[in-house]
């Protein structure tokens, strides 16, 4: 018996969509993508240590109170810390204990004051050791 | 004088590439994109001097002007929430690098807020990533 041979029939699958599918995703990765470049510091504060009071007392310390900054006790502007924190060389000493620059914030603090102390002694390369009200 | 109408060809753009163009575009997409996790908070940074050029990491904690505190955009009920979170998240991850938790928050909010997130990122072993804005890039 003699078969016949059926020619299959090639079946295109239908692309003429793909591209208007492919625009659709593109469009939206170009939404939900974050393209902002951040500026800031890092910042690793030393967690949940406990330090004896005689070595809080040498250490460099910055208080703010109200919007009011002060160093060791005198009353300065931001950029009088910076040259302060500058005149310590505090990122050519050798191990982060004695880079470290105890913070504390008592009163209202806004974060924009706190976020300058923090990223003068950061530039200065300073490790932050933050004491909290009440400790 | 009767004129000759002369026929136009039809001017055919080859578009048979354009699928592909379009797959490559979405696939550098893909690659290079990080989700805008708080696209919709409001926060005005804080700003100062002298800041670095940071690279986003995985990890956001951020405060808006309200002082809600949010995890990866999720609102938090408060700070304890986002300690266990952060080292849940940090779990297994050994380099510095991938333990960086980028922390934003709204200027004007009071340390009363913005403290005991700081502390509980360092708590759960967080590297803080604090972000702001170089100061007099903008006027408001």
């Amino acid at each position: 018996m003699a078969f016949i041979r059926r020619r299959a029939k090639a079946d295109d699958v239908p692309v003429s969509s793909f591209s208007d599918i492919a625009f659709l995703l593109i469009i939206f990765f170009i939404l939900v993508t974050s393209l902002e470049q951040f500026a800031g510091f890092k910042a690793a504060l030393p967690a949940g240590e406990q330090s004896t009071q005689e070595a809080e007392e040498e250490m460099p310390t910055v208080k703010m109170h109200d919007g009011r900054i002060t160093m060791n006790e005198d009353t300065v502007t931001i950029e009088q810390l910076h040259e302060r924190l500058k005149a310590m060389n505090l990122a050519e000493r050798e191990t982060d204990e004695e880079r470290i620059v105890i913070i504390e914030a008592t009163g209202r603090v806004e974060y924009q004051v706190y976020f300058e102390v923090m990223a003068a002694i950061s530039h200065a390369g300073g490790v932050i050791a933050i004491i909290k009200e009440g400790d | 004088m009767r004129m000759k109408k002369r026929r136009r060809n039809a001017v055919m753009v080859p578009v048979a590439s354009m699928g592909d163009i379009a797959f490559l575009l979405i696939i550098f997409f893909m690659l290079c994109s990080n989700f805008a996790k708080e696209a919709g908070l409001q926060i005005k940074p804080a700003r100062a001097f002298d800041l670095d050029a940071l690279q986003e990491s995985n990890i956001s904690v951020s405060i808006d002007e309200t002082g809600d505190i949010y995890l990866q955009g999720i609102l938090m009920e408060d700070v304890e929430v986002v300690e266990w979170g952060i080292k849940a998240l940090l779990e297994g991850r050994t380099e510095d690098l991938e333990k960086v938790v980028m922390f934003k928050c709204d200027r004007e909010i009071d340390k009363s807020i913005y403290e005991p997130v700081l502390s509980a990122i360092s708590e759960a072993g967080g590297i803080i990533a604090a972000i702001g804005e170089e100061a007099g890039t903008r006027d408001n």
